[in-house]
């Protein structure tokens, strides 16, 4: 009895062929991770899409703790807190490195309305309370900042400090296992946070957003974001401070030394050399914190670190500024007119409701820009401060390894899984405290070098949107919320995988239309590549790709909703925007030209 | 003084005169109380067509042949119809009311400054216009007429259309006796792209969209639904364009070349599928229908027409008669609203 080739109109995952010279990928993640033959009556059953939004390459074996440990925290608040009633937590598989995700509806009407109880009690004293709430999260967070940045990492020195042998210190090898453990607490309590909120902020939102097309069925989704959307939004900050440093610069005479093609290094050691350039530098050095915990990427990989750790990214900016300014380019973000906007929106709308409407419109105005802060800081704040920070707490564990012969290179550590590392780690003690030869040195090096070659050639392999079932009706309201992965994109994306499909769709989500040339970005290394005029095709952005926004026309994603950042970050650049056409990095090429229209949220590859 | 018996200028009309005038004169007098741009022109009462069939001695042969007639034999309405549209035809304009209309165009052409101006007449009907009874169509419009004597012709000729089969027949079904009908007379407007306007979405509710169509030339080729005109959708708020189809438009309706009458032309092939509507004219349009909407109160359907050279002027507009409600069921709260997102049952 034959299996069938596939079901539906997405493939089967388990007619899925490993890349050649990928064979053994299946070593980097958990045994549960696997489309297993055990499993497959179930999975083959199963809506699967592939989550490109958080994971658009393939995953290391250590930074698969942020599909593990995200997944927890989301499945607890969903389905252990609020008993969100129709759905429980989200399933994350692995098929040649990339995250495939599927929610766990609840089907029994009775659960259902037994969930209905908690959800109700629970999330009501969550949105009566919120401002409070929200404010004690920001001081949880704080806090674990603070607790991440005084973790220590112990080297583990031929001899033991004097403080273990005459004030009774916690031994070396001992600190050193615990901060381990340490660390990967603070990251579990970091995810814990992280959705603590989200769903009942997004949920608003969305809530907020069907009564405007309920009664405004042509109403923009850029409309409902502009009037919702914060003032004074955190993840704009970063950017805002770089414009205040480039007029700066221009004030203080001298912008001569950020010249296009310089290293921030050439361009510190100009600046060094004039008062007003040790002036400005200082005035840098005062916004790092926190400003510089920009992440370049949107954060769920070590090789995403902050504008501290890699500072090409915001000299680009300042070089970019700092040109703009001097050919008498407004570089201000409008924050005027994006006021205006928003309450001219909001005010002519109320308007021209009905009287039942516009009530239920105002509270739930109201009620998503209670939420909205959260929605818009959180990325800030877990995201790229907390993420960028953790990454390079674990990089203090490579150094260890590195000490001693276990990795020649401190990043190595993230080829191995957490548990490896754990492994890894108890060896380490061991022969460190026993003096004997230790077998990691000879044992991890070649396993290290095979991950990274499998995942190089994984990288060049394009992953289906979707395996699996297609679902008659998404219901689950997170894949919906957080993910934009409606009824309708589903079987567009269904239908576009049995076309030829040189037109794409998705979310129109920032209006206009542009042609122009492709450049397909896949990782944020590859963002330098990108030429004045192109327009950018990638899985996801994220606000810290900034510099891009100010050279490319129009922005076309794989997955993201109306709320996803290149969405937001398009509008702020009043560029054209389709964000979730599912397949748009795999079907178009670089140097292709290309129509995006984002008024429509159409895509035409036109040659 | 009999001098303004039958006549008044549209400025001078409201909504009160619709028993008089008919519901297009009372209305276009209405717009420009409300300071939307409307041609100028004048408006001939229904004691007017009274007179004439007075006059002429033709009220009992109307009432003969609509009462002979049955509305479900097509034979004999159309018997009814021919008899009573050739008696009219050949019966005079009386000359109290000749002289008249002559005087009220004589003055436009003053107001203008040409001396035999183009106009359009078109009939006013008693009850068109209005929200329960759409005559729409059932009668007669005139356009590019020049010349007071053809002004009086074509005035006729509107009342003749009162008597076509399709207008006794919907009389009989709707036992409405005694017909009459009033005349407006307004100055043309040589469009060079016209078309009509809701001040809504008519088909899904939007009311915060201005729903546009549009085509090159006179109206006729929109209203008549002569070519798939270019449809545009344009948000009332800030003014883009939320959805916009442009369509191959092949005929145009322009002035005779020999002075009198519009002739339908093929459109030239380079101008056919370019949008006959650029930002600048939408956003004129979405001015002018917050404008209507909130004079009259109501969604408004507007013709319009944009004269060659510049110049955004409104030639109708009625309520709109059938206007979609969107789904919507107003949450008892916002709170209920975000609980049945999350799928907590609406009932509970």
């Amino acid at each position: 009895m034959a299996a069938p080739s596939s079901v539906g109109s997405f493939p089967s995952p388990y007619e899925i062929e490993t890349p050649p010279g990928c064979e053994g990928w299946e070593e980097m993640y958990p045994y549960y991770a696997r489309f297993d033959e055990e499993r497959r009556d179930a999975d083959e059953q199963r809506f699967w899409f592939w989550n490109s939004m958080h994971f658009p390459v393939p995953m290391p074996a250590f930074d698969a703790i942020c599909v593990d440990s995200p997944y927890q925290a989301i499945g607890n608040w969903q389905n252990r807190v609020f008993a969100v009633p129709p759905a429980m937590g989200i399933d994350w598989r692995c098929i040649n490195g990339y995250i495939y995700i599927s929610g766990n509806p609840v089907l029994d009407p009775a659960k259902i309305g037994e969930r209905a109880g908690y959800f109700q009690a629970r999330a009501g004293y969550y949105y009566a309370n919120w401002d409070e709430l929200y404010g004690k999260w920001r001081e949880k967070m704080d806090a674990l900042i603070v607790e991440l940045g005084e973790l220590k990492v112990p080297p583990l020195d031929e001899y033991e400090p004097d403080a273990v042998a005459f004030e009774d210190q916690e031994t070396s090898y001992c600190a050193v296992i615990q901060a381990y453990r340490h660390a990967l607490r603070l990251l579990d309590l970091m995810w814990q946070h992280h959705f603590e909120f989200l769903l009942l902020g997004y949920g608003a939102y969305m809530t907020f957003a069907e009564l405007c097309k309920a009664n405004l069925p042509d109403i923009p989704d850029q409309h409902i974001a502009q009037m919702v959307a914060g003032l004074d939004v955190l993840l704009f900050r970063p950017d805002a401070e770089l414009r205040r440093l480039a007029r700066l610069a221009i004030e203080t005479g001298v912008d001569g030394a950020f010249v296009e093609g310089r290293s921030p290094e050439e361009i510190d050691a100009e600046l060094t050399q004039s008062d007003a350039g040790r002036a400005w530098l200082a005035e840098l050095e005062s916004v790092k914190e926190p400003w510089f915990h920009m992440a370049t990427g949107d954060g769920l990989y070590h090789t995403y670190t902050s504008w501290l750790d890699d500072p090409r990214i915001p000299y680009a900016s300042l070089i970019g500024h700092i040109g703009a300014l001097k050919a008498g380019e407004d570089i201000e973000r409008p924050s005027d007119h994006i006021a205006a906007t928003r309450e001219k929106l909001a005010t002519e709308y109320a308007a021209l409701l009905g009287d039942d409407a516009r009530t239920g419109f105002e509270e739930l105005l109201a009620l998503s820009r209670t939420v909205f802060p959260y929605v818009e800081e959180h990325k800030f704040i877990c995201d790229y401060w907390f993420l960028t920070e953790w990454w390079n707490k674990i990089r203090e564990f490579g150094d260890v390894f590195v000490a001693h012969g276990f990795f020649e290179d401190r990043d190595d550590i993230f080829q191995l899984t957490r548990l490896e590392v754990y492994e890894a780690l108890d060896e380490l003690a061991l022969t460190w405290a026993t003096g004997g030869p230790a077998r990691g040195p000879r044992y991890w090096p070649p396993i290290v070098a095979r991950r990274k070659e499998i995942l190089e050639r994984l990288g060049e392999w394009t992953p289906p949107p979707a395996v699996g079932a297609v679902p008659e009706e998404m219901l689950d309201p997170a894949l919906i919320m957080l993910w934009g992965v409606t009824t309708q994109r589903v079987h567009a994306w269904a239908r576009e995988q049995e076309g030829s499909g040189s037109e794409l769709t998705g979310t129109a989500a920032s209006p206009g239309v542009v042609e122009g040339v492709a450049r397909v970005v896949r990782t944020v290394g590859e963002i330098g590549d990108v030429r004045d005029g192109e327009i950018l095709v990638c899985s996801i952005t994220s606000p810290a790709w900034a510099p891009i926004f100010s050279k490319i026309r129009a922005a076309v994603t794989d997955i993201g909703g109306v709320m996803s950042h290149a969405a937001i970050v398009c509008r702020e650049y009043d560029l054209p925007a389709v964000v979730g056409t599912g397949r748009a990095t795999s079907a178009i090429k670089t140097g292709q030209r290309i129509r995006v229209d984002g008024t429509a949220g159409t895509v035409a590859i036109l040659e | 003084m009999s001098a303004a018996a039958h006549t008044a200028r549209l400025a001078e009309l409201r909504s009160a005169d619709a028993r008089a005038y008919g519901g297009k004169g009372s209305t276009l007098g209405e717009l420009i109380a409300g300071g939307i741009p409307v041609p100028p022109g004048f408006a001939v009462s229904t004691s007017a067509f009274r007179a004439f069939v007075e006059e002429a001695g033709l009220g009992g042969m109307i009432a003969a042949e609509t009462s002979r007639m049955s509305p479900d034999d097509v034979d004999s309405v159309g018997a009814a119809s021919h008899a009573i549209s050739q008696a009219m035809r050949f019966a005079p304009v009386p000359d109290d009311l000749r002289v008249e209309v002559s005087r009220r165009y004589a003055e436009l052409a003053e107001a203008v400054g040409v001396e035999e101006p183009p106009v359009a007449v078109r009939s006013s009907a008693l009850g068109e216009d209005s929200q329960d009874a759409t005559y729409a169509g059932q009668q007669e419009s005139y356009l590019w007429v020049r010349g007071a004597d053809h002004v009086c012709d074509a005035m006729r000729d509107c009342w003749v259309s009162l008597y076509s089969p399709p207008a006794i027949t919907y009389r009989a079904r709707l036992r409405a006796d005694d017909p009459a009908m009033g005349v407006a007379v307004q100055l043309m407007v040589d469009a060079e792209v016209s078309g009509v306007l809701f001040t809504c979405n008519p088909v899904s509710g939007d009311p915060s969209m201005v729903a546009v169509n549009a085509s090159w030339g006179l109206g006729l080729a929109v209203v008549g639904g002569e070519v798939t005109p270019d449809d545009f959708l344009v948000s009332k708020i800030t003014r883009e364009v939320v959805r916009e189809h442009v369509h191959a438009k092949e005929v145009e309706y322009v002035p005779d070349e020999a002075g009198r009458g519009a002739v339908r032309v093929p459109v030239p092939e380079e101008r056919r599928s370019v949008a006959c509507l650029d930002a600048d004219a939408l956003g004129a349009l979405v001015d002018v229908a917050g404008t209507v909407e909130r004079y009259f109160g109501s969604h408004q359907d507007v013709e319009w027409a944009i004269a060659r050279g510049g110049g955004l002027f409104v030639v109708q507009s009625r309520p709109v008669t059938a206007v979609h409600k969107p789904a919507a069921s107003a949450p008892t709260s916002a709170m209920a609203a975000v609980m049945s997102a999350f799928g907590v049952d609406k009932k509970a």
